[in-house]
This record gives C-alpha cells, sequence and structure tokens, in this order.
C-alpha cells in the first residue's frame, strides 16, 4: 500500500507520507481515523492524498485505491459537479465553502452498508477548507453524517403536518357543532313558545273553569315548559359566546336602577325559598359602563343562585363598593358555601357541585358560566369568597363610567 | 466618516455586482431556479452607524450569515436579511417546508450556505481589487439586533464597515438585505489606493 504514497509522487514531505501510508503506526494517523467525520485531503494536482478510515468504510474503497488518483478519478460522476468547484476555489483561492444537505440532497456516494443500498444512503453535510504547508496547497473536505439530523426533521414534518390537519378537523367540527345548537335551539323556541303561550291561556282559567286535578297537570306542565325555554336560552347564549357573536351595546348604565329592578324580578323566585333580599346603600347616579341587558342578565343569576342556595328565612345582602373607579358589586348569602374541591370548576360549563341526577335544585350548570364571559366581554370581572357552611359572597367588578 | 467619489462607488460597485452575478448563477443552478442578486448601494460606516442602520430600517430582529476574514482584511463579513426574511428566502429556495416558526437546523445550514456563495463573491472580489489575499472561515449562523451583531459595545467604534444593500431577487420578490465586511483604518487607506490605480488603470 506504501507504493502509491510517495512524496516524490505527491506533494508532501516524507515524513507526512509515511504517516499517510500506514496512520495506524502513528499517533496523529490514528487520531485521523478515530475521527467521526469523513476525512480526506486534496493537494494542488487534486490528487487524494489522505483518506481517512471514515471513509474506507463509507466509500468501500481502501486507501491504495484512491490515494495518487485524482478527486474525478475516484468519483467520476461528481465531474462538473458544486462539489469539484469548491475544491478548486479552495486551491486555486483558498476560499472555504460549505455544502448544506438541503441544497445539495446528493454529494459523496457514501452508504452505512457495502450493499450500497439506496435506504442505507448516508446523508451528507460537507466542509471545504484550504490549508498551506509548506509552500503548498491543500484542500481538506470533510464529511459530517447528518442522517439523524434528516430523520429528525422528516418526524417534525409529518407531525407539523398531522397537526394541522387535526386542527382543521377540530374547527370544522367546533363550527358544525355551534351551528347546529344554534339552529336547533331556535327550531325548539318557536314551539315551545307557542306551548306556553297555550299553556298559560288554559292555566289562567279564560279557557273556562278547570277542574283542580287538571289544574295541577296544567301547572306542572307550564312549568316544565318554562324550564326548557331557560334551557334553550342558555343553550343559545352560550353558542353566541362562543362563535363570537353576542352583541354589547356598551354605555352608561345607572347601577341602582337596575339592582333595584333585578331584585323587582327575583322577588317571587326568593320567595319560593323563603328568602329576601337585601339592598344595602347606594350612592345615588353611580354610573358603569355596561350593557344594561347583558348586566341584569348576570346579577340575575346571582341573585337567583343566592337564593337557590340559601336556607330558608335567610336574608341575601346586595352591596355596593367603589375603589379607583372600579365598581363592586357583591351578592353574599348564608348558605352552604361552595365545596373546596368545587371551587375550580364553578364557572364551567354544566358544572354544579351536586352533579346526581337526581338534585332537588333545579338549573342546568350554564348560569356562572355565561355570567362569567358577558363580565369579561364588557371588561370587567367575576369572582366569589366562600367558607363552607358559613356562606358564598359573589362579586362583579365594572369600570365607572366616568373612567372610560 | 469616510467619503469616497463618486468614481470610487461606481466603480466597487460594478465590481461588486459582476461578482454577485456569479454568486446569483450558482445558486439559480442549485436551486433550479430563477435568482438574482445585486447591489445598488455602497457606503462606508462607523461601526455603530451600521448598527444603527440595521435597528432603525429593521425595528424588528435580524438573522444571517456571517464568516471572519483573515489576510488582507481582518474582522467579520455578514449577510444580514429580517428575521422573517430569512425564513422566506430559505422555503422560497428549499420548497418543502416544515410549518414552524423559526428555522430548522436544516434550514440553518442551507442559510449557511445561501451565505457562503454570497460572501465568498463579495470577499474575492474586494480581495481581488486590493490585489491581496483575504482567506474566510466558514459561515456560521447568527441572529440579534444590529447592535448585538457588531458588538457595539466591545468594540472599538472608530472601526470602519463597508455596508453593502443587496438586492435578493426570488419569484419575481425582491427581498433586501445587507453585507457588511468590517475594514480596519488602515485596510481602508490600502483599499483606497488601489481603488484609484485601478480606476486610472481603466
Ligand atoms: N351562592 C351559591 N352558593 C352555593 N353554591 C353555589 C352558589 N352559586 C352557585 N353555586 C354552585 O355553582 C353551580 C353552578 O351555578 P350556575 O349558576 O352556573 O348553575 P345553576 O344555577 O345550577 O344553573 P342555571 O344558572 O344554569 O340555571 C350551582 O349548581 C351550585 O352548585
Ligand atoms: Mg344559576
Amino acid at each position: 500500500m506504501s507504493r502509491s504514497v510517495r512524496s516524490d509522487v505527491i506533494n508532501i514531505n516524507s515524513d507526512e507520507a509515511e504517516i499517510i501510508a500506514s496512520p495506524s503506526d502513528h499517533l496523529f494517523g490514528k487520531v485521523l481515523d478515530l475521527s467521526e467525520n469523513g476525512l480526506f485531503l486534496v493537494d494542488s494536482d487534486r490528487k487524494i492524498i489522505l483518506w481517512n478510515e471514515w471513509m474506507v468504510e463509507a466509500s468501500s474503497l481502501n486507501r491504495g485505491d484512491v490515494i495518487g488518483s485524482t478527486f474525478v478519478e475516484v468519483f467520476p460522476g461528481l465531474k462538473g459537479r458544486r462539489i469539484e468547484s469548491v475544491i478548486n476555489a479552495a486551491l486555486d483561492t483558498r476560499t472555504a465553502s460549505l455544502l448544506s444537505r438541503s441544497l445539495n440532497k446528493v454529494i459523496f456516494p457514501l452508504y452505512f452498508s457495502e450493499a450500497r443500498d439506496e435506504a442505507r444512503r448516508i446523508e451528507q453535510s460537507v466542509t471545504v477548507k484550504p490549508i498551506q504547508s509548506d509552500g503548498h496547497d491543500y484542500c481538506l473536505i470533510q464529511i459530517i453524517d447528518v442522517t439523524p439530523m434528516v430523520q429528525r426533521e422528516d418526524v417534525l414534518r409529518v407531525l407539523a403536518k398531522e397537526a394541522e390537519e387535526a386542527l382543521q378537523v377540530a374547527e370544522e367540527a367546533s363550527r358544525f357543532k355551534s351551528e347546529f345548537t344554534s339552529t336547533v335551539s331556535h327550531e325548539l323556541r318557536t314551539p315551545l313558545t307557542s306551548i306556553r303561550g297555550s299553556l298559560g291561556l288554559i292555566a289562567s282559567g279564560v279557557m273556562g273553569e278547570l277542574k283542580p286535578e287538571i289544574g295541577r297537570l296544567i301547572a306542572i306542565a307550564c312549568n316544565n315548559t318554562e324550564r326548557l325555554l331557560f334551557l334553550i336560552n342558555d343553550i343559545l347564549d352560550i353558542s353566541k359566546i362562543e362563535s363570537g357573536k353576542m352583541d354589547f351595546v356598551m354605555g352608561p348604565v345607572d347601577l341602582k336602577a337596575v339592582l333595584l329592578q333585578s331584585i323587582e324580578v327575583n322577588q317571587a323566585y326568593g320567595e319560593q325559598y323563603e328568602v329576601k333580599y337585601h339592598l344595602n346603600d347606594v350612592i345615588d347616579g353611580t354610573t358603569v359602563y355596561a350593557d344594561t341587558d347583558r348586566l341584569m342578565q348576570v346579577l340575575n343569576n346571582l341573585l337567583s343562585n343566592a337564593a337557590k342556595f340559601s336556607p330558608k328565612g335567610t336574608e341575601v345582602d346586595i352591596s355596593v363598593i367603589q375603589k379607583d373607579g372600579v365598581i363592586r358589586v357583591e351578592i353574599k348569602d348564608y348558605g352552604n358555601g361552595i365545596p373546596v374541591k368545587f371551587q375550580s370548576r364553578i364557572f364551567e360549563k354544566f358544572s354544579q357541585a351536586d352533579g346526581s341526577d337526581t338534585r332537588k335544585i333545579g338549573g342546568t350548570g350554564l348560569g356562572l358560566s355565561i355570567s362569567k364571559a358577558i363580565v369579561e366581554k364588557m371588561g370587567g370581572s367575576i369572582g366569589f369568597d366562600t367558607e363552607e357552611g358559613i356562606g358564598a359572597t359573589f362579586y362583579i367588578d365594572v369600570s365607572l363610567y366616568a373612567d372610560v | 466618516m469616510l467619503e469616497i467619489t463618486e468614481l470610487q462607488r461606481d466603480y466597487i460597485t460594478e465590481v461588486l455586482n459582476i461578482s454577485m452575478g456569479s454568486a446569483a448563477a450558482v445558486l439559480s443552478e442549485m436551486v433550479n431556479e430563477e435568482v438574482s442578486l445585486s447591489v445598488p448601494e455602497v457606503d462606508f460606516l462607523q461601526r455603530n452607524a451600521a448598527a444603527n442602520k440595521f435597528d432603525q430600517t429593521n425595528a424588528a430582529r435580524m438573522s444571517g450569515v456571517t464568516q471572519s476574514m483573515r489576510g488582507a482584511l481582518t474582522g467579520d463579513a455578514l449577510l444580514m436579511f429580517p428575521e422573517e426574511k430569512t425564513l422566506s428566502i430559505v422555503r422560497i429556495l428549499l420548497g418543502d417546508t416544515v410549518p414552524v416558526e423559526s428555522l430548522t437546523e436544516m434550514e440553518q445550514e442551507a442559510m449557511c450556505e445561501i451565505g457562503n456563495i454570497i460572501l465568498n463573491a463579495v470577499v474575492s472580489s474586494v480581495a481581488d481589487l486590493l490585489k491581496k489575499e483575504i482567506m474566510s472561515s466558514l459561515p456560521r449562523f447568527i441572529k440579534g439586533t444590529g447592535s448585538e451583531i457588531f458588538s457595539v459595545e466591545t468594540c472599538d467604534n472608530n472601526d470602519l464597515v463597508m455596508f453593502l444593500k443587496v438586492d435578493f431577487g426570488l419569484e419575481s420578490q425582491s427581498i433586501n438585505g445587507y453585507v457588511t465586511l468590517m475594514l480596519n483604518v488602515d485596510s481602508l487607506h490600502d483599499f483606497i489606493s488601489q481603488l484609484d490605480e485601478q480606476i486610472s488603470a481603466v
């Protein structure tokens, strides 16, 4: 083998020629052979003068086959390719170059197995650097195996594509769901409204006196129709909120007037539970920035909850606190409070502390989630303080109108 | 700041545009697509003025490729684009893309190669102008703001920067970037006198 590595044939001194001829006998030769990269050196005549062990394995060409031959003799397929011109540039103008894997799909015919199977081709990133020594110019070619990097990015690409598709499917499904809900709810609401109207007429007796048993049945039917309508309205609200179609007419709202009205609306409901509403002093003329109807909707839910979850004979205290341009409305009850375990879920849709089917208290668990969405859309916030067994205080914070 | 004559400026610009033309030809062949490169503007600025120019024209971050030079010029050669432009260049040139917000490892490597081709063209034409040898290292991917890239805090602000505006034409869009070469005062004087010699020879 040392035959082909003679310093008179190629441009290196005899010491170096010896290392190149039998690297395993020399420390520096061993280092080259242990490198995890392919390394070979070309002299100014384009002859290969160094070929490390990595190159031997990946190319299945022994040192004796390549040393002393020109680059193009060893790789005839690379004649005229970019790799040849950058080797020329390194030798002629001492320019260093990089050949990336992405822009040069195939550089050297190098494989992980002797079988030269396309699937076992080594993905490469190649650097080409000029070297000068003893007045001679050389070019060092280093081949870095980037196969793991290519595989990683292939996986990344597949994952990203899957994620994108999954997102599209999910968006489609959610659009379908909200369209479906709103169509169905509308379709249900119309006939139900007319059923309620008719039942109401019958119950009122204008169609003729009812036998007591029939009166009782009609009352049950009326109540349940009412409940169903409430539920449908809530579901419609949720689907409006989720699709961003809930409109708000923001403006100055007289807080005291709204509170008084809301208490009046809930009076009868409170009486069912034998609970009284009590409004603490509110400064006249306190004006908040809100949508009147929506604010009312939130207060109604908080007031009805307070009554619903309070023991008979207690009071619900409503007060207004002003601080730094923020107005807080507090609704305090003396009921059982909210179990610690349930607190984190209380504003979720359909969540109720007592999730059993046989609940004694009516409702669907939509009220608070709608209230939270409404308050936040109006630029405010909602929260509560509670101690189990002692009571709960729900509050909403909204802006003073003057400060908007 | 350094003043050069219109004649000197035109001469440098012409020389640079010739080498950019060949860099563009190399790139076009590699990606099988029409790529054009030109240098519409050449300036000589102080380091901090160059940093300011980056920060002002591109409030956002820049990214690109750097090579360090040895020989007749010592310092860094940079090719920079606004970060999102770098992304579009690489993704247009590579074709098949990964839908993530920043360049992947392999895309950075590809950008390094693109930068290497362009910077080698610029450096070699400057070396030709100087009639001296400039060797440059392999390219490295970098990103940051103007002042980070020019390490304004740590360097001598009297250093000069040769500041080139570069138009990268791709798929009928033109992407603006910059090439800068750090110069020291000595190499600059050399540069100017060589320039004059060559101009008078023409
Ligand atoms: N003041 C309160 N005291 C104790 N628990 C409460 C109080 N307010 C709400 N909760 C708990 O939070 C749950 C959710 O309240 P939410 O207003 O969302 O629904 P709901 O009142 O059950 O039904 P809906 O308001 O839709 O008719 C209630 O079922 C109850 O378990
Ligand atoms: Mg409720």
